[in-house]
């Protein structure tokens, strides 16, 4: 039988911009394969393309050549069905809404069925302990509380596919580990290929089941690392000889 | 934080005492040398002759209005006008670079100098006038909400995109909100351009308003006349600034400024 297509297949992509004094290689010759329900962290210096390269798997970005598809279709096609729920180093909330109609934003245009929006909504922020924060402003929220706002407003309508751009990395340590620990039982409840990017080694290796090591000038992947670190996976398990071994592979791949 | 939200409760009263101090030791001392050096009423009238004027003043309350009238149908039309060519301009590459270049000129251009223009074309009625406040409150309408528009977080942008958002979607829910608080410092700039255009405009040809009251209790020394306008005016002028500033709060309670 023939092996379902992936989730994300990415084949020799290559994304070129034009600054006014010279033309720069974000990616060149890029591939790719996100199987369904996978955990992928994209790292790499600043640079590298990373970014680049989830705005290409979601069609924000068109690339100069290659091919772009998820779940068996062009990447335009996915974004018109919905498929990707995006998060940004910052939360990018609206300022004008209340923390509940921030997670409503989407599913007013994805046209989701207008009477369970408000209990989704709900549940969602429910989930990630904000239940008491429902009509509070971005304003009145932490850093870490918007992050989760916007964390839930990309899960809102269901999308299959989670990208995330730094979304911890303007977080104070306490919260990032916290969020990162939210986000692997988000993950492993309600099942989303999730691609992640980061330049923070560790977390990439704490999260992932797969480390895609990125570099710069052009944006390339040089290396790609499985992470052979048991699910599910807890705090203790970064003190561990295995995730310390990791992280020098991973480390050791950036060098090159 | 609970001493600063004390404060309120007790400040009506201490926000409007230093000022209205100042202002009756002011008028005490207007009245007081006027009446001792017998300075003539053309010259200078005394607080109580203007007083006086303001109560006997037969149709001040008809000429504020047409003035008020003009005013705000001017800025009403720039208002629609601005704002959607502001919308076009930044949907647009080619519309922005085709009009700003306009926009910018409109503005270099001495508005008293098209008060007679428009008035060959239009008359000695109330079009020209309207027409004028509306010129001389465009400039900063349409820049302020083209900068406004442009303010939308570049994150959100994309993540209505890749959530495939229409564009109308994307402007009402995202670039329109982004852009009121600069519409608003816009409307407050325009409100009082909007009665200088309109009393500009009055000066040139007109039989009515508060412009052609200034003009003509100048040439006529009624001195005392002249003051009453300009008091108007200017109490017009701040009560239009106070009302879009309080509209301004309305509209955006729940932002904070730190926010943006």
């Amino acid at each position: 039988m023939r092996r379902a297509a992936p989730c994300v297949h990415v084949e020799d992509v290559d994304v070129a911009f034009r600054t006014p004094d010279q033309v720069v290689q974000a990616l060149s010759g890029v591939s790719l394969q996100v199987e369904e329900g996978e955990f992928v962290a994209l790292l790499g210096p600043t640079g590298c393309g990373k970014s680049t390269l989830l705005r290409v798997v979601s069609d924000l970005t068109h690339p100069g050549a290659g091919v772009v598809e998820v779940r068996g279709r062009p990447a335009a096609e996915a974004r018109r069905a919905n498929e990707f729920g995006f998060v940004f180093q910052e939360p990018a909330l609206l300022p004008w809404r209340s923390a509940l109609d921030n997670v409503m934003l989407p599913l007013e245009v994805v046209k989701y069925p207008a009477a369970e929006r408000r209990a989704r909504c709900e549940a969602l922020l429910g989930m990630v302990g904000l239940s008491k924060f429902l009509n509070r402003y971005p304003h009145e929220l932490s850093g870490g509380m918007k992050q989760r706002v916007a964390i839930v407003r990309a899960l809102a309508w269901n999308p299959s596919i989670l990208l995330m751009d730094e979304p911890f990395s303007a977080l104070d340590e306490l919260t990032k580990n916290q969020l990162q620990d939210e986000l692997l039982e988000i993950w492993s409840k309600e099942r989303k290929t999730i691609l992640f990017v980061t330049h923070n080694i560790s977390e990439a290796v704490y999260l992932a089941d797969r480390v895609v090591v990125m570099s710069a000038h052009p944006g390339r992947i040089v290396a790609t690392l499985p992470v052979e670190l048991p699910r599910s996976r807890d705090p203790g398990v970064r003190e561990t000889l295995e995730f310390v071994q990791h992280v020098k592979r991973a480390r050791e791949a950036l060098r090159l | 934080m609970s001493e600063r939200r004390a404060e309120p409760r007790e400040s009506l009263l201490e926000k409007l005492a230093p000022p209205a101090l100042i202002l009756a030791a002011i008028l005490g001392v207007w009245e007081a040398l006027v009446r001792f050096y017998d300075v003539p009423p053309w010259l200078l009238p005394a607080p109580s002759d203007i007083a006086g004027r303001f109560v006997k003043a037969t149709n001040l309350l008809y000429h504020t209005g047409l003035t008020v009238l003009e005013a705000l149908a001017g800025f009403a039309a720039s208002a629609v006008i601005g704002i959607t060519l502001s919308a076009l301009i930044v949907h647009s590459r080619f519309l922005e670079r085709g009009v700003f270049p306009y926009i910018i000129v409109s503005n270099a251009i001495p508005i008293i100098a098209i008060i007679p223009l428009l008035t060959i074309w239009f008359g000695y009625g109330i079009a020209p006038k309207i027409m004028i406040a509306s010129i001389i409150t465009f400039f900063p309408i349409v820049t302020n909400t083209t900068r406004g528009l442009k303010s939308a977080d570049r994150r959100i942008l994309d993540f209505m995109h890749s959530i495939n958002a229409t564009r109308r979607e994307i402007f009402f829910k995202v670039q329109l909100p982004s852009a009121l608080p600069y519409i608003f410092a816009g409307f407050k700039i325009a409100a009082s351009l909007s009665l200088v255009g309109a009393v500009v405009a009055e000066f040139y040809g007109s039989d009515r308003g508060l412009g052609y009251l200034v003009i003509t209790s100048a040439t006529q020394l009624r001195t005392d006349l002249l003051f009453v306008s300009i008091i108007v005016l200017a109490a017009l002028g701040v009560t239009l600034f106070a009302v879009f500033g309080y509209l301004e709060k309305l509209a955006l309670r729940g932002e904070a400024a730190a926010e943006r």
